[in-house]
């Protein structure tokens, strides 16, 4: 290999680094390094002449190593990887150190702030000498995609991508299309029939020659990669199996069971149903309680489930709207009831859902607010000399009083929490879930859709709740990466994945059980572990548990992170015999 | 106490004054921490726009909150929603006079306009007739004129003397404040067993009773809780009328003899000159509430109630005939003084036989207890927070 001759580049980034490193300073340190050529600073080295500045060193004074020191590499990273490509360099040989972030953004003595800079840039320059040229791959795409969940997010990915003429396979794990949108009679806040809605769009899925429907279906045992996804369909006979290129996961929420809130008598109070019960009761027509009677007092209860440590914290974000949608539906149906609402805070966010809140408070219901984390309300049967069916004590917070309030129906507005199978469903398409078990996006503002498994995208409530407008343009958004990927044609991989030396191997296996995206197959014959280097991340797990060093990963060597440390410690030396010492 | 909500109870109210503004408010508190009389203990008027949302009528019936707001309007003016709290106040102190009236007349004037007419104009005709049958003017009306050319107005009637009239006049004066005081008296014992007795989120400790008592009568001499309101002016046509009325009834009741005299006294004396005080007095209050209530520019003046109306008129024409009554006399007509004399107390019996007991006028009594009652509350209460619970504004 030739001679490395490195360019350091330390950036001001503004005042942003500058006010509290000691830029020249840290660029001089640089210098007396071995193999580094030159060492400069610079305002801005992300803007455009900062980067034709590297491209002119490169170029006169035939660098082949560079070291940018600047902001996170989640940042910049490729800006800089494009420039050394500009300047006919591999874009490998670049190394990053991050001095906002991890110094000038988080101290303020610049004497010490100066040192850390330095050593943090020293172990870049020390690493960049090992660096490998890597050369990028791709694959093909498959046209076809998988969705799973038959819900309005499922269904509106299904006919945005089969209208386009690509193939679409539609799982869904019950009998019946729709999900929970086939469950509701009007929606918020126009009061359309979501049956018509939901009715049409499974009329032309079922109709369109793209599109392929299976009912009864898990997701399971998907294989492969972006591009080349494959899934066994037993039932079909033994060698059936589905072939995709891309997956829309969309598998959306279920109903809390309220049962578990002892206050709430669910379960053996006949009258205190859930709402979508209620939305049952609004299809057929009929608002009657148990026994057949006209409620005259009908208490809507929020939040059930939601926002309290004891259930989910989270807000479940479609129930306020849900229940001002109920008590303008009641008021209509039933102009004489006493219609009250215990909630806590109202949350009417989104076009045209504060227009209703306030149309709704204007219809003669009883807001009552309630604390969901301490008291909830406390709902009992009533006695016999009582008209009503229950009595419901509730703490009501503005006025600080315990008030009791008359009900023949109670509805309350439980939580949407994921399926008990979501972590199977994780599992098999290689996506993490957050701790409320939603599926988490590749980036929550920038990139919403995807995830950080390659050709795995999210749409509708699996990602979060969220109401049926959000889930239509997630899905259209879902649909339109889809598309895209499959015009290209072709992907680009990851090139720092991990590989095996087949003469190290030993054949334990710890690499493939500590892979968490299932990269890693073993090779019988040989009795060696395989990198599938298109599933592999390149995270570095299996290199760290591997017992004989057989499996490296690209870019995250042995030597290149040893030469990090090296790096990092050499600027300190000097000063403390003790950390030489203990090196 | 039931704290069962009640959904109809906007409705009952309304008809006491306000229409549903009130139910705008969302809580924001803003009026309770801009109103100078609100304090610690003693929050409002807030709290009782959620007690009216929600229907607590017994809760409402302990209320003694209202009868603390003189009304500046300035809640009213801060409110972001404009629900105008301030008017609910005023719509909360009819409402709870008729709470506290025990015979059901108060809520009658206050809900139906035809009640309380038929009521007053029931004493109208029985002061009449009674003076046209018993006192009948007397045929040689005509010599009652004294020397200095004014009516011997205690001897317009026939077969009694001017003395004997005197006290016919003040044996009516006296039953009817016996009249007024018990039912007065009664309702405000009704008010300390609401707002007190029957409150069991809170006990009075017993020397407060005394302690308290002590601070209201120095609080009602000086009125230092009225005078933290910014409206000076309010405030003084406010004690002119007060003053100006009291005045008047002293003279007309306890003093009667001494006030209604055999001869016409000159000016300066101190019977005219009280009188003229308070005429003057009652007269300025009624042109500034009157061009008010009007032109509706004045925040507390834009919602008149029908009783509102009907006081004002009352009152105005007891004035009015008050001085063409004065004016007569001086002029020497005796016939006319005579009546005219009828037609004034035609007036001013069912006045005060509505206004005092029932309406607009008792809130003159329940004030000053209700700031005794509330005292005594604040002492409660402050005893039971420093152990550790804090109020909502
Ligand atoms: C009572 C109620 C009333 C509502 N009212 C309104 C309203 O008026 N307006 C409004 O905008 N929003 C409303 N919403 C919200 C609305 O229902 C959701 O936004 C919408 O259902 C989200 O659709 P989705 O496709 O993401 O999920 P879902 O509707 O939940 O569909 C998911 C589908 O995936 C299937 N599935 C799950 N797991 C698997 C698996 N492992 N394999 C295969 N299939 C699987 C499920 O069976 C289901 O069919 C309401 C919600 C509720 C609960
Ligand atoms: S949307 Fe409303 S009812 Fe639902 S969890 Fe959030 S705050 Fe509670
Ligand atoms: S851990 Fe290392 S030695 Fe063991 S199977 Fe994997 S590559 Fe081979
Ligand atoms: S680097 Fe990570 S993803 Fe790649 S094979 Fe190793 S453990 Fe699996
Ligand atoms: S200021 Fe208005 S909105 Fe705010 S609490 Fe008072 S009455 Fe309600
Ligand atoms: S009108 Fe004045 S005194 Fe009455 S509540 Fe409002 S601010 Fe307070």
């Amino acid at each position: 290999m030739e001679e490395p001759r490195i360019g350091v580049y330390v950036c001001w980034c503004g005042t942003n680094i500058e006010k509290v490193v000691d830029v020249a300073e840290v660029a001089k340190a640089m210098e007396k390094l071995p193999n580094v050529v030159l060492s400069k600073n610079y305002k801005y080295m992300c803007s455009d002449p900062g980067q034709d500045l590297i491209i002119k060193d490169i170029k006169e004074n035939n660098l082949n190593r560079i070291v940018v020191s600047a902001c996170s590499p989640r940042i910049h990273e490729l800006t800089f990887r494009k420039t050394l490509e500009k300047a006919g360099l591999n874009p490998y040989l670049l190394q990053m150190a991050n001095i906002r972030e991890h110094v000038s953004w988080v101290h303020d003595d610049k004497k010490a702030a100066t040192d850390k800079a330095k050593s943090l840039v020293a172990a870049a320059v020390t690493r960049v000498n090992h660096h490998e040229e890597l050369q990028k791959r791709t694959v093909d795409i498959n046209p076809a995609t998988l969705i799973i969940g038959g819900g309005i997010a499922g269904l509106t990915a299904a006919l945005e991508i089969a209208d386009a003429g690509k193939k679409v396979f539609l799982l869904e794990k019950t009998n019946h299309l729709g999900g929970v949108v086939a469950g509701i009679d009007q929606s918020f806040p126009y009061f359309d029939s979501a049956q018509q809605i939901i009715q049409q769009f499974i009329k032309r899925i079922k109709q369109h020659e793209n599109v392929e429907v299976l009912l009864n279906t898990k997701a399971e045992n998907i294989t492969g990669y972006v591009g080349n996804f494959k899934m066994p369909l037993p039932m079909l006979g033994i060698d059936a199996e589905l072939e995709f290129g891309n997956i829309i996961v969309a598998t959306g929420l279920k109903p809390y069971d309220p049962s578990a809130i002892r206050e709430y008598g669910y379960g053996y109070l006949p009258n205190v149903i859930t709402s979508l019960e209620f939305e049952k009761m609004l299809m057929s027509g009929k608002i009657e309680t148990k026994d057949g009677k006209t409620p005259e007092d009908i208490l809507i209860i929020h939040c059930v489930g939601s926002r309290n440590k004891n259930c989910h914290e989270y807000c479940s974000r479609t129930c306020c709207m849900t229940a001002l949608k109920f008590a303008t539906q009641l008021r209509s149906a039933l102009p004489k009831a006493n219609i009250y609402q215990a909630y806590a805070d109202m949350r009417s966010f989104g076009k045209d859902c504060e227009e209703l809140y306030l149309k709704a408070s204007q219809k003669d219901i009883m807001f009552l607010m309630y604390d969901q984390q301490k008291y909830l309300p406390e709902i009992r049967r009533a006695p016999n000399r009582e008209k009503c069916e229950m009595l419901v004590e509730i703490e009501e917070i503005l006025s600080g009083d315990m008030v009791e309030v008359p009900a023949d129906l109670v509805i309350l507005m439980t939580a949407m929490e994921a399926h008990e199978d979501v972590k199977d469903v994780a599992r098999t398409v290689g996506v993490s879930l957050c701790g409320n078990d939603f599926f988490i996006e590749r980036h929550p503002k920038l990139d919403p859709v995807a995830t950080t498994t390659d050709g795995v995208f999210i749409a509708g409530t699996c990602q979060a709740p969220k109401d049926i407008p959000d889930s239509v343009a997630q899905a259209k958004a879902a649909a339109a990466r889809v598309l895209s990927s499959i015009d290209v044609g072709q992907v680009e991989i990851e090139v720092t994945t991990a590989f095996t030396n087949e003469d190290l191997c030993c054949g334990c296996q710890t690499c493939i059980s500590v892979c968490p995206y299932k990269a890693i197959g073993f090779n019988e014959e040989n009795r060696v572990s395989v990198v599938n280097e298109i599933l592999c991340k390149g995270c570095g797990t299996c290199s760290s548990a591997c017992p004989t060093g057989a499996i490296r990963t690209r870019h995250f060597t042995d030597k290149q992170i040893m030469s990090q440390i090296e790096g990092m410690l050499s600027m300190t030396k000097r000063k403390s015999k003790k950390t030489e010492l203990e090196v | 106490m039931n704290n069962r909500v009640n959904p109809g109870f906007k409705k009952e109210l309304q008809k006491f004054g306000m229409s549903e503004q009130w139910n705008e408010c969302f809580h924001c508190g803003n009026c309770t921490a801009i109103c100078p009389l609100s304090e610690n203990e003693v929050l409002f008027p807030r709290k009782g726009i959620r007690v009216i949302q929600m229907g607590l009528k017994d809760k409402l019936a302990s209320y003694v909150e209202p009868w603390m707001c003189y009304y500046c309007g300035e809640c009213s003016e801060t409110c972001p929603r404009d629900a105008n709290p301030g008017e609910l106040m005023m719509t909360l102190r009819r409402y709870l006079t008729s709470v506290y009236d025990w015979t059901g007349m108060s809520r009658k004037f206050y809900t139906s306009k035809w009640w309380e007419l038929s009521y007053i104009l029931f004493f109208a005709l029985l002061v009449i007739v009674l003076f046209l049958i018993y006192l009948p003017l007397r045929p040689d009306a005509y010599l009652m004129v004294n020397e200095s050319g004014g009516v011997m107005l205690n001897h317009l009637v026939a077969g009694i003397s001017g003395d004997q009239f005197i006290r016919i006049i003040e044996f009516g004066d006296w039953a009817m404040a016996i009249i007024v005081a018990f039912i007065l008296v009664s309702n405000i014992l009704n008010m300390f067993y609401k707002i007190i007795l029957s409150n069991k989120s809170f006990k009075v400790p017993f020397y407060a009773y005394f302690t308290e008592f002590w601070r209201l009568i120095y609080n009602f001499v000086t009125q230092s809780k009225f005078s933290k309101c910014d409206d000076k002016n309010y405030w003084v046509g406010h004690m002119l009328l007060m003053t100006g009325y009291t005045t008047m009834f002293i003279l007309v009741v306890v003093a009667l003899p001494a006030f209604q005299t055999e001869k016409v006294v000159d000016w300066y004396n101190w019977q005219r000159l009280l009188g003229y005080y308070a005429t003057f007095g009652i007269l300025f209050f009624l042109t500034v509430v009157t061009i008010g209530r009007i032109r509706k520019k004045d925040i507390k003046l834009q919602y008149s109630h029908s009783t509102d109306w009907l006081f004002i008129i009352m009152l105005g024409l007891t004035t009015i005939t008050g001085i063409v009554l004065h004016i007569f006399r001086l002029a020497g007509l005796p016939a006319a003084t005579y009546y005219m004399y009828i037609l004034h107390l035609a007036i001013l019996v069912p006045m005060i036989m509505v206004e005092v007991p029932f309406s607009k006028w008792s809130h003159l009594a329940y004030r000053p207890f209700a700031i005794y009652f509330s005292r005594l509350k604040q002492v409660a209460l402050s005893k039971q927070y420093s152990t550790g619970l804090a109020p909502a504004i």
